[in-house]
């Protein structure tokens, strides 16, 4: 599977939701969005569950937050989470 | 090592429930600018009828209005809380507080008691049942955010506002005896402006200022503490108003105090922002909490010594760009997010960014001119001569939102007519 990282730490409102939104559309069955993010972007996970795809959000120790979506519903998501070490 | 979300959120609330209110609070900023060009200085005196109907323009027209749509929008996002049909709820109050509104006017205008009793009918069905709701549903919260927490202490003080205000109704209209008519007069003017408006401010800005602008979040304990201790203060100061009005003073002071505390925390914040993008909704946050900071040190002087006429004027000139001003940052942000979160939501391709919604230098262009607004009222206070000025520049601020609002209206019903649509499978 294909990871597209988008690091919207830093990014300002509503950059995140845009490029996030930009991403999911050229999402196909090989690849998932991993955002990471300083707040849970509920319109994000709303927006990808409107539309049937398949999304897991996750807070970590430090309260950054893990939101994975993919458009294909099979994968276990949850196997992909990176933890601080695997993403530095 | 990771935790589950703790929010959900099926849906936003329609855009129509937001829009609807934001758009009446526009329609009665224009209002307000006309009622002032015409009133002139006598709008600003305390306790003259003119002054009463602007007051209440800004008050229950303008502010009630921008903050009810806001906190339809707002309780799911940042409290978790979506209410039940909220187009129903939006219209059962809007409505009411419509009428209940002109009623009060035309009774400030008139002193006709049977105008009194329409208004404290109607703002009462208007406003009891939607607070009581919001309330209870943030009440019944398993775990709280400051937001959350927050939101739950200013709808007290609305509640409690309505109760003070119902009850110098009956005074005036003469119903009732008992109670000091410039105690309660005084306490309904902090409960709203200090309990209901600014706290709800301040609770909204516990979240919206680190996530809109990346800033360091405010302290927690300070973010815990502040809205219960605000809404303390202000219930002993129902307490002194019943028994002890002279007590009213200090006590108000000691919230003014606070306010100011959160608005030089805020400033500060501002400051600190990790990415200092140019973004006009931040220099109307930063001109309304410099505003804000600037009325409650004016009011605390003025509790200590006489305020002459004019500074008096001053002090309600900057309260005012306080609270609009935040309106104006706020609006500027959910009305591009709710055009596009819903076009997006219903899966238009065409669906405009937020930036083609309402461009950032549309909303440049009018913080310049919200800003010559302020800086007009704040010479008139001066200058009499100048109160026309003045309520011509706010009757055009408010024009300029409506006419933004309307047009992201516009745009919305325009994509979805015109709009091609994807399906969930069309997302690639």
């Amino acid at each position: 599977m294909t990871r597209l990282l988008l690091d919207a730490r830093e990014m300002e409102h509503p950059e995140p939701l845009e490029k996030a939104i930009a991403i999911l559309r050229g999402l196909d069955e090989e690849s998932y969005l991993y955002m990471l993010h300083r707040r849970e972007p509920v319109p994000l996970t709303a927006l990808a569950r409107e539309h049937g795809l398949n999304a897991l959000v996750r807070c970590d120790e430090q309260g950054e937050w893990h939101i994975l979506i993919s458009r294909n519903r099979d994968i276990d998501l949850e196997a992909f989470l990176l933890d601080r070490d695997s993403r530095a | 090592m990771f935790q589950n979300s703790g929010l959900s959120l099926d849906q936003a609330p329609p855009i129509s429930v937001v829009f609807r209110f934001f758009l009446a609070g526009s329609l009665w900023g224009i209002a307000a600018g006309i009622w002032l060009f015409f009133a002139g200085a006598p709008a600003l005196e305390p306790s003259t009828p003119e002054a009463l109907i602007l007051t209440h323009m800004l008050t229950l027209g303008v502010m009630l209005s921008f903050m009810l749509g806001a906190l339809f929008q707002m309780l799911p996002v940042l409290a978790g809380v979506a209410l039940h049909d909220p187009v129903k709820a939006a219209i059962r109050s809007q409505y009411p507080i419509l009428f209940g509104t002109l009623f009060l006017l035309s009774a400030f205008a008139t002193a006709s008691g049977a105008l009194y009793a329409f208004a404290l009918l109607f703002l009462g069905i208007g406003l009891l049942p939607i607070a009581a709701r919001m309330l209870s549903r943030l009440y019944r919260l398993p775990s709280h955010s400051p937001s959350s927490r927050g939101m739950g202490f200013s709808l007290y003080n609305l509640l409690l506002l309505v109760a003070v205000g119902g009850w110098m109704l009956a005074l005036l209209g003469g119903w009732m005896q008992r109670g000091d008519l410039p105690a309660l007069k005084q306490l309904h003017l902090d409960l709203g402006l200090l309990g209901w408006i600014a706290l709800l401010i301040v609770s909204v800005s516990f979240q919206v200022i680190e996530m809109f602008y990346v800033t360091p979040p405010y302290p927690k304990r300070y973010a815990r503490w502040m809205p219960a201790l605000l809404t303390g203060t202000l219930t002993v100061e129902f307490v002194a108003a019943l028994n002890a009005p002279v007590l009213e003073p200090w006590i108000e002071s000691f919230a003014a105090i606070l306010l100011m505390v959160h608005a030089l925390l805020t400033l500060r914040r501002l400051s600190m922002r990790q990415r200092p993008l140019t973004d006009a909704t931040v220099w109307f946050w930063r001109l309304g909490m410099g505003a804000l900071a600037a009325a409650m040190l004016l009011l605390v002087v003025g509790n200590l010594t006489d305020l002459s006429t004019s500074l008096t004027m001053v002090l309600y000139v900057l309260y005012t760009s306080f609270a609009l001003s935040v309106v104006l940052a706020m609006a500027y942000k959910i009305v591009p997010f709710l055009t596009w979160f819903h076009l997006n939501a219903q899966g238009y391709f065409t669906a405009p960014m937020m930036h083609e919604v309402i461009h950032p230098q549309n909303a440049k262009r009018h913080l310049a001119l919200h800003s010559t607004t302020v800086f007009v009222a704040l010479v008139a206070a001066f200058d009499p001569r100048l109160w026309p000025l003045a309520g011509s520049l706010l009757c055009a601020s408010f024009a300029w939102i409506a006419v933004n609002i309307y047009r992201a209206w516009h745009l919305y019903l325009h994509v979805q007519k015109t709009g091609e649509r994807f399906d969930m499978g069309s997302f690639s």
